[in-house]
Order: structure tokens, then sequence, then C-alpha cells
């Protein structure tokens, strides 16, 4: 360090698949102050030192999500993460373009399929045009209808979150937890006529596959928490729906299935879910764990106090048709 | 040290492994085990998703009976600390609590929130302490490259459960580190197993867990070791799925934490139900139980 600045050593992901074989890291050094937004770094290398460096940016505020990228393997907005703390913890900063899109040049992603996949969602108030607006009235909300959006409407469509979640990087078909997230601010939407249609669609576009691992909710640098709204749009879906796929079957035979005895019945719930065929389709995994795990057969012995369960259940679950 | 010994359903069926090791390491460490026999079921994320404030009430009810005991509750389980640690959270949420109160009180069950939740990695790493773990170790582990595999319960959300970094955590590599294994850091060690579409989608849930594997083999891993027995069904019982996703052998032998902690303390691998793992665990075995002289 000198007076002021740290010496900071950037290793910049470098690749322009119109030219380059193979992506490389590019080393830049240079004297910061310590509260420098990598942003601010980035724009200075490309001014002094390598003007083809290519990163996305606009607002330079936490306000556009242009700048997402990965920090040290970590997604982040380039604009509010200052180099040291980086570099204090890890001696350089790493930068890598965000995960689960195709490069288009160094820092640069190719947002086509997160933005198709909001479009999907149809992220627009349907209205019914049979019941047209009043002439010269608008359509109010009340502030306790306002607090049902959540942190839904801080979303600054990053894409933080859409780099961070194992179900968009392992299967095309999940929609991401960004458009799952605006999909819930309109289904909750008191304006918005097409909430069943809304959440009977979402049940077969790959809702169910998202694993509830929360990585999207800890990227989000608005802290717009993706993965409870998809889980509030999972209940809300079941309560229109019940168990129509394989997700909805799942989390409601698993609620029936510990009712019964307060634990779960491992080999009955597979049943439940997955039906007479899915048994036979799982029957040569189960066979394999049956000779090492004998137990997976037997049903467990019914917890003490069942009863208590039981009463819980008659308090507060919806009455179901078994799936 | 006593604490409420909340073992999870995996623990007392098909991964009774887990509760073998587990309570083969509390007796060396001198942790007493109350038994509840009647905890039921955290819901594991699945209830949760069916009906949030039914998953609530259920998991206040398990926290009421340790309160009424006096202690705190030990999980062995990502999962079912997530869950227990969260209902605690929204039970908070005046909302949610007239609610689960108006289910709770006809039962003469009343809950005032001070039971801590603790996962026994967080037990063993705080309240028994990395040094006076590691002067119990009567067997160390042989420097074996173990990838630690957290499962994303224990982790996140971290604003909620007031404990590790979500991104950096260190504890479980503390732990390795003291029972004379050489933690292994990757991706995959906070990502997460699969398990949870396992029934609803097998071939994206599999080839999830693949990449997490491979990813730990990429960075020298001979075993990983996760606290979590979901994830071990992940990540062990459904290897061979997970072969198939990723067009590739994987063999790699996974073990639950407390069998990892259960060997250096001495234990035979038949207290720990090694055999009872679907991918054999024998070379890595024979490497963190070689005598010290032969290495």
């Amino acid at each position: 360090m000198t007076g002021n600045t740290v010496h900071a050593t950037f290793d910049i992901y470098r690749f322009d698949p119109t030219h380059d074989a193979q992506p490389r890291y590019q080393r830049y050094e240079l004297d910061l102050p310590p509260h420098t937004p990598i942003l601010t770094a980035i724009l200075k290398i490309r001014a002094e030192a390598d003007p083809t460096l290519t990163a996305r940016y606009s607002c330079r505020s936490a306000i556009c999500g242009s700048c997402a990228m990965q920090v040290n393997g970590k997604s982040r907005l380039a604009c509010e993460t200052q180099i040291g703390p980086e570099l204090a913890r890890d001696g350089r900063i790493v930068l890598e373009p965000m995960r689960n899109q195709k490069v288009l040049r160094d820092l640069v992603v190719d947002q086509e399929p997160f933005w198709r996949r909001y479009d999907e969602i149809r992220p627009h108030l349907i209205l019914d045009p049979t019941k047209p607006m009043p002439e010269g009235k608008e359509n109010p909300m009340t502030p306790t209808e306002v607090e049902r959006f959540r942190e839904t409407p801080r979303c600054i469509a990053c894409a933080a979150c859409y780099s961070a979640c194992p179900a968009v990087e392992a299967d095309p078909e999940f929609p991401g937890p960004m458009a799952l997230a605006k999909l819930y601010r309109f289904v909750v939407d008191p304006r918005d006529q097409a909430h069943q249609d809304r959440l009977v669609r979402i049940q077969t576009g790959g809702l169910w596959l998202c694993l509830r691992c929360h990585l999207c909710t800890e990227a989000c640098p608005k802290d717009v928490r993706p993965s409870e709204r998809i889980r509030d749009l999972k209940e809300m879906a079941i309560a229109v729906q019940g168990g129509t796929e394989a997700g909805s079957r799942h989390a409601i035979g698993f609620k029936e299935n510990i009712r019964e005895r307060g634990l779960l019945n491992e080999m009955k719930l597979v049943r439940q879910t997955s039906g007479l065929g899915g048994l036979v389709g799982q029957a040569g995994q189960g066979m394999r764990m049956m000779r090492k795990k004998p137990e997976i057969l037997k049903r467990p012995h019914p917890i003490e106090q069942l009863d208590e369960v039981e009463k819980i259940y008659e308090a507060l679950d919806r009455k179901e048709a078994p799936p | 040290m006593k604490l409420a010994y909340y073992p999870g359903c995996v623990a007392q069926e098909s991964g009774k492994e887990l509760d073998m090791a587990t309570r083969f390491v509390c007796r060396a460490l001198g942790i007493e085990l109350a038994e509840f026999p009647s905890f039921s079921c955290c819901g594991s994320g699945f209830v949760d998703e069916a009906n949030e404030v039914l998953n609530v009430a259920i998991n206040v009810r398990n926290l009421a009976l340790a309160e009424k005991a006096g202690l705190d509750l030990l999980t062995i389980c990502s999962t079912c600390q997530g869950m227990l640690s969260l209902a605690n959270l929204r039970y908070q949420d005046p909302k949610v609590k007239e609610r689960v109160d108006a289910a709770l009180r006809p039962l003469g069950i009343e809950y005032r929130g001070t039971v801590k939740v603790k996962h026994l990695l967080r037990v063993l790493t705080e309240d028994v302490g990395v040094a006076r773990l590691q002067e119990k170790v009567v067997r160390p582990l042989g420097s074996i490259k173990i990838g630690a595999f957290y499962g994303c319960h224990l982790l996140r959300p971290a604003d909620e459960l007031h404990w590790e970094s979500a991104e950096e955590p260190h504890a479980f590599e503390d732990l390795l580190k003291a029972v004379g294994a050489t933690p292994v850091y990757y991706r995959g060690r906070v990502m997460c197993c699969g398990f949870p579409i396992q029934f609803v989608k097998p071939s994206t849930a599999s080839q999830i867990a693949g990449r997490q594997i491979d990813d730990a083999k990429a960075h020298g891993a001979e075993a990983m070791a996760t606290p979590c027995p979901l994830c071990h069904i992940s990540l062990d019982a459904y290897q061979n799925q997970a072969e198939k996703a990723v067009g590739h052998a994987l063999d790699m032998p996974v073990f639950h934490l407390p069998q990892v902690v259960g060997l250096a303390l001495g234990a035979t691998p038949e207290q720990l139900g090694l055999a009872r793992h679907l991918v054999p665990v024998d070379a890595a075995l024979a490497k963190m139980t070689a005598p010290v002289a032969s290495r």
C-alpha cells in the first residue's frame, strides 16, 4: 500500500469466440484507493491500458442491473463491490462473466434466454376485457394489497440469480428465479385477472424444478428473495389445482405421509409421487438400496402423541384429496 | 452437555448409520442425548411447499417439547436444521403465530421461543470446540483429502439462519483439519445436491449431484463428507444415477460427518455402519486408518 492506495492485481477473463479457441485470463496491475468500485477499475483499465476489454454497464449506481459478473467466484454488481475487501480476503481479484449464459465477449454474456424466459411469464397486467375501467378512473390498490408484492418490485433484472441457479445450469426447462419472482408479482396483483391461469401454466412450466437451495436469494443484490416467492407460488398452485404434477404430488404426498405416523414412510412416498409405474421404474434402484439398507421396506413406528399431529393438521390444513 | 436429540426421519430409517455414528461421537465427547419419541418429521421442505403455516406448527410442536425439558435441540441433518430454525423465526411473525397458537393451544402446547436449534457441526466446532476435539483424536485421518459438502439448508438463507457465511463457510473444513484430514475447497461444496427434485425429474437431480462430485474430484478430493443425510442419499445411494447423468464413473466414497469424526475418535467401521453405504469406502478407509508408522 502506498499512501491511501492499495496494489490491486486483476485476473480478468478474456474471450472473443469469433477469434479465440480458448478463453484466457489476462493480468492487470494498478494502484487504487481500497474503496474503488470494481466497475471503476475496469473502466480505468479500459481507458489507460487496454481498450479491447469488454464489459456491460450503464448507471454505475446499482440501479440498472447491467454490470453483474462473477467477482472472485461470486455473483456481484461490479459497480457496488469495492476492491479493498476482495483483495484483503483473496489477495487478487478474479473477474469472470456470469454463469449459465453464453459468453459474447470477455465479461459480456448473451442475455437472450434470460429475457425470453421473462417474456414467457407474460410480465404485464392481464385485464378482463369485459370489465373495462370506468372512464377517467385508474385501478387503485390499497397499501395492504401493495404489501403482497413483498420484495419483488425491487428486482433490477441483473440476472445474478440466473447465474447462480443450479436448476438453470442443469435443465433448460426451468424458467429461472427472476422470471418466477416476477410471475409471483403478477399472481398477487389484485388488478390482474389471470391469477389461476398463470398458476396452472407454471405448474407444467418448470415451477417444480426449483430446488429451494436459496442460492438465488443469496446472490440477489436487491434482496428480492426469489426462492421464498417460488415457495409461495408452489403453495398457491397446489391450492388452485392440487397434485397434478410430480412436484405437487410429492409435496402433498409428503404432507399426508407424515400425518399417518409422524415420521416419513420412505417406500410409500415413492408410490405416492410416482404411482405404481414409478415404483416399478425405481425398482432397480430400490433393490440396490435394500441390500444395504433393509429398513426402507419397513414402515416407521408411529411417534408418541401422534394425535397431536393429527389435531394440528385438522386445524391448519386444507382438505385435499390424496394424490 | 445435554441436548434434545432430533435424529430426523432418514437417520432412523435408511440412513441408520448416521444415527450410529452420532451416538458414538457424542458418547466419546461426553454429550448426553435426551430422547424424544414424540418428535415428528420436520417436513423436509416439502410440507413447507404445500402449507407453510402447517409446517411451522409441526416444528413449533417439536421445539416446545425440547423447551419443556429445558434443552437446546441437536440436529444431524442440514434440512432438519433449516426447517426447525426457520420455524423458530417464522413463529415470531404475529400473523403466523396467531394461527399456529390457535392450533396448539387446545393441545396444551405453549412455546416461548427459547430453544436454540444446533446442528452437530456447530456443536462440535463451537460448543466442544476444535481445540478440544483435536485433543480427543486418537487416530488422525492420514491427511486424506476430503471435500466437505454442506447442504443448502445449513447455510441459506444466511440472513435468517445467523451462522456461517453462505458463500465461504469454514466450520466443516476446520473440523476436518482437527481430525487430521485435508479439506478440499471447491465451488460445489456450497451447492445443491439435487435431492429435492429426485422424484420430480430424476435425470436433472442426478446431473446436479454428478456435477458436484466431479467438482470435488477435480480439486483432488479422495472422499466427500456431508452433514446432511439427504445429500448423502443423492451423493452416495444415487451415485450410480449421477454417473449415468454425467457419462462417466465417479467412484466417490461419501461419509456422513460423524463417521469421519468417529473414525478419528477410534470407532471401528462396524460401529459407524460404513458397510451400509452404496459406494464402497474401503480405499478411503484404508488411508484414514493406516497405522501412523506406515504412512
